[in-house]
């Protein structure tokens, strides 16, 4: 369980300052889902419900290999869920087809999930296929004659290729998406511990990610960028939008720890700094709607008589949640209603992950004490100028060459796809189980 | 009062070493001159970073009591580096040297500003909803409440183009007192079947919308014309009508508050689009009752007035039999009643 909710934990938990509220009437219809993704209904105790897998606390470096595919089919509890899936599936067949005619609940629930398991059980049947053939090729081997052999060895390099993707194929479609996986997002960056330096260093954090969105061609959009004396950063905000970016940048979500000697220091003496980074899903309109009544908006142009009456060039906004005194602001731009249009997607982005914390919590709430002393301080990652290395402490994985890892290019996506990797690896071991 | 000036110009300076040495010259300027005319000289011997020179900028209009001092030397600084905000300059280049030019330039401009001209246009442009519109004294600088008043518009004619009414030929929207055309030209902008006609009694505001719409590209969609609601009332009539929607930012300030108008507002923009008469309902009262002759039915008329208006405007619709129906009062985002709207009703 471990790593995936070392992610969960910081992206929610980073934005946890506000106290707990009941304002959130929120439908959660999660139930029908269930049953027809998982063939049972969520069982809020259940470790292996991948909807909720999200809040434990994480014990670093559990997951010490990254398994290879083969491996994974190795296994003697995936091997037993696909041949359970096979059981469920020509059951419920047996089941709709007997009853032609009648309508319930039940048998709505099987054709859904009969639908949901077609394309797996399709592709267990090729990989069954494509294996049979594969054996078949073995007695080929034995040939005497060399032409033979030669042509079997070329014919079992060709099924063993098609069985890998199959298996590969299997594998990500037991994967199930993740609802907010889809959505953009808001990056958060938070100079920590370390002063000068650390703000120094948030201001290079800040620019990997946005030149990693470019690389990625996910649009970038600064919402918020608060400037220290010395050309640091002590917060900024920007809203990030394009395929699987949320998906990508929730792995970068923790604290970032930097050793190097600053620029500051006079001495020489490697110093070590830290930065926060939150990753907040951003709501779409229809999925999560603020009343404006509950908005008080403020401006430079509130006193006075405002319109033609007063010139100004502030064109700040300040927007207060007042039921939860959430407050967002934006200065980035000379128009009012720009400043405006993003110090709202900023305060719904707030809303939202608050409310997603509120789910969470609800259902971890015997943990939550563990959870809420910890998760926010995890370091994720440190950044070791004079070693030249980077190292993710959430999987161990350590790669060189620091300024090319914060050109936020290839090094960057390399750690990204293997953060990726782990964490479809475990939540695919609680699908099965494994870590029960 | 003097010693406070000299020290804080004096702490200004132990933070900006290269200019310590011009210290004793620039304090003669002062103690010679008024405050209103302390503008540091150009340092010719030493440059200053991007930094610098707006800190040093930011002081002076301090001490000199120019409003807003500290995002007034910043837009002015970041404008003449090519950029909008000084927050897009990256952290490297706040620490760069300004050449000789610039620095020339810096001067310049800020020197009008310490005069209280209006930022908007001593850099010659301002942002209004998408677009950066070029400005020019004494052409009236739109104001972020009529951003707003855009949006009202926008929203009922999205309606309209959704609906098909946009396939008449008469998709057009008239508007009375352009300015710089930040309205009309919105409007275009965001509506690419809209045709728009602005009107205004000002030449020089007839020309800057001309230019903006060039510069923009939407002068196909846009006729400009000089004219005056008060005077040319039939011409407009004959000239413009039908039109879907009319839209104003009429001048709606009270003649007795003219006088205790800010510096930049009073001395800069043209008088005749900021008073209104003594109840600033004179160019108002006009446009309420050409707005009937000039609408199709169920076209509306959308107005940004003072707050004291709205009231005024809705007993005025109640009162006559005008063919207007008065339909909301829209308040603006300080929570004041900004901005009424309209509707011709389908009567003769």
């Amino acid at each position: 369980m471990a790593f995936t909710q070392a992610v969960k934990m910081h992206l929610v938990f980073c934005r946890s300052k506000i106290p707990s509220f009941q304002l959130w009437s929120t439908v959660i219809a999660q139930r029908d889902y269930h049953r027809v993704l998982y063939g049972r209904p969520q069982n809020p105790t259940s470790k292996c419900c991948p909807k909720i897998r999200a809040m434990h606390l994480t014990h670093p470096l559990m997951i010490t290999k990254l398994l290879s595919v083969d491996e994974i089919f190795a296994r003697r509890r995936l091997q037993d869920y696909l041949k359970n899936m096979e059981t469920e599936y020509s059951n419920s067949l047996k089941v709709v087809n007997n009853i032609e005619g009648q309508q319930s609940d039940e048998l709505r629930v099987k054709r859904t999930r009969i639908s949901v398991i077609a394309p797996l059980i399709q592709y267990i049947r090729e990989l069954k296929t494509k294996e049979k053939e594969f054996a078949e090729t073995e007695i080929l081997l034995k040939d005497d004659d060399p032409d033979m052999c030669k042509l079997a060895v070329i014919e079992r390099e060709t099924y063993q290729k098609a069985i890998h993707e199959i298996r590969q194929k299997i594998l990500s479609h037991l994967i199930p998406e993740e609802e907010s996986d889809m959505s953009d997002l808001i990056l958060e960056v938070t100079a920590g511990v370390g002063g000068q330096e650390a703000m120094l260093f948030t201001a290079e954090v800040f620019d990997m990610y946005q030149s990693f969105a470019g690389h990625r061609g996910w649009g970038f959009d600064i919402l918020e960028y608060m400037k220290s004396e010395i050309g640091g950063l002590r917060h900024a905000s920007a809203s990030i939008c394009g395929p699987e970016s949320y998906k990508r940048m929730k792995f970068e979500a923790g604290v970032h720890r930097v050793q190097r000697v600053p620029k500051t220091e006079k001495q020489g003496r490697v110093h070590t700094s830290t930065m926060t980074v939150a990753v907040l899903p951003q709501p779409t309109e229809i999925s999560f709607t603020i009343n404006s009544k509950d908005l008080r908006i403020e401006t430079k142009r509130a006193s006075g008589a405002g319109g033609q009456h007063v010139n100004t060039t502030d064109s700040a906004v300040r927007i207060v949640h007042l039921p939860t005194g959430v407050v967002s602001e934006c200065q980035q731009d000379r128009s009012q209603l720009k400043n405006k249009e993003k110090a709202m997607t900023f305060l719904r982005a707030k809303l939202y992950s608050i409310r997603l914390e509120e789910e969470t919590s609800k259902r971890y709430t015997a943990r939550k004490v563990q959870i809420g002393s910890k998760g926010r301080s995890e370091k994720i990652r440190t950044y070791n100028f004079p070693q030249d290395r980077i190292t993710d402490h959430r999987i161990g994985k350590t790669v060189h060459d620091v300024q090319e890892f914060l050109l936020g290019e290839e090094l960057l996506w390399e750690m990204n796809t293997t953060l990726l990797d782990f964490s479809n690896q475990e939540t695919l071991m609680d699908i099965l189980g494994e870590n029960d | 009062m003097w010693m406070i000036l000299r020290r804080s110009l004096y702490d200004f300076y132990t933070h900006c070493t290269p200019l310590k040495d011009r210290l004793i010259l620039h304090k003669g300027l002062c103690t010679s001159a008024g405050v209103a005319e302390c503008t540091p000289s150009l340092p010719t011997a030493c440059r200053l970073t991007v930094q610098q020179a707006v800190r040093l900028w930011t002081k002076h209009f301090q001490l000199t009591g120019v409003s807003e001092p500290r995002l007034s030397s910043q837009y002015i600084i970041a404008h003449l580096l090519g950029v909008k905000t000084l927050e897009s300059l990256g952290p490297d280049r706040l620490v760069e040297f300004l050449t000789h030019k610039q620095m020339e330039q810096t001067w310049k401009l800020c020197s009008r500003r310490l005069n209280r001209m209006p930022v908007q246009y001593v850099i010659e442009e301002w942002d209004f909803r998408d677009l950066t519109l070029k400005m020019r004294p004494p052409v009236f600088i739109p104001r972020p409440e009529t951003e707003e008043l855009v949006g009202l518009v926008l929203k009922d004619l999205q309606v309209k183009q959704g609906t098909g009414v946009s396939t008449e030929a008469n998709f057009t929207c008239l508007e009375v007192g352009c300015g710089s055309g930040a309205i009309s030209l919105s409007l275009l902008n965001s509506l690419p079947q809209l045709r728009a006609i602005a009107l205004d009694k000002n030449q020089d505001a007839v020309d800057l919308t001309i230019e903006n719409a060039n510069s923009l590209g939407l002068q196909d969609r846009l006729e400009v014309h000089l004219m005056d609601v008060l005077t040319d009332a039939d011409m407009i009539v004959r000239m413009c009508s039908p039109v879907s929607a009319l839209v104003s930012n009429p001048p709606y300030l009270f003649s007795e508050d003219m006088t205790s108008l800010e510096p930049e507002v009073c001395k800069f923009e043209d008088h005749a689009a900021l008073d209104g008469g003594s109840d600033g309902m004179q160019v108002i009262k006009h446009i309420l009752n050409l707005a009937p002759r000039l609408l199709l039915n169920q076209g509306r008329l959308y107005l940004e007035v003072d707050q004291r208006h709205p009231l005024v405007i809705q007993q005025w619709a109640k009162g006559r039999e005008s063919g207007l129906q008065y339909v909301q009062t829209c308040h603006d985002f300080t929570g004041r009643p900004r901005f009424c709207i309209l509707e011709k009703g389908s009567g003769p």
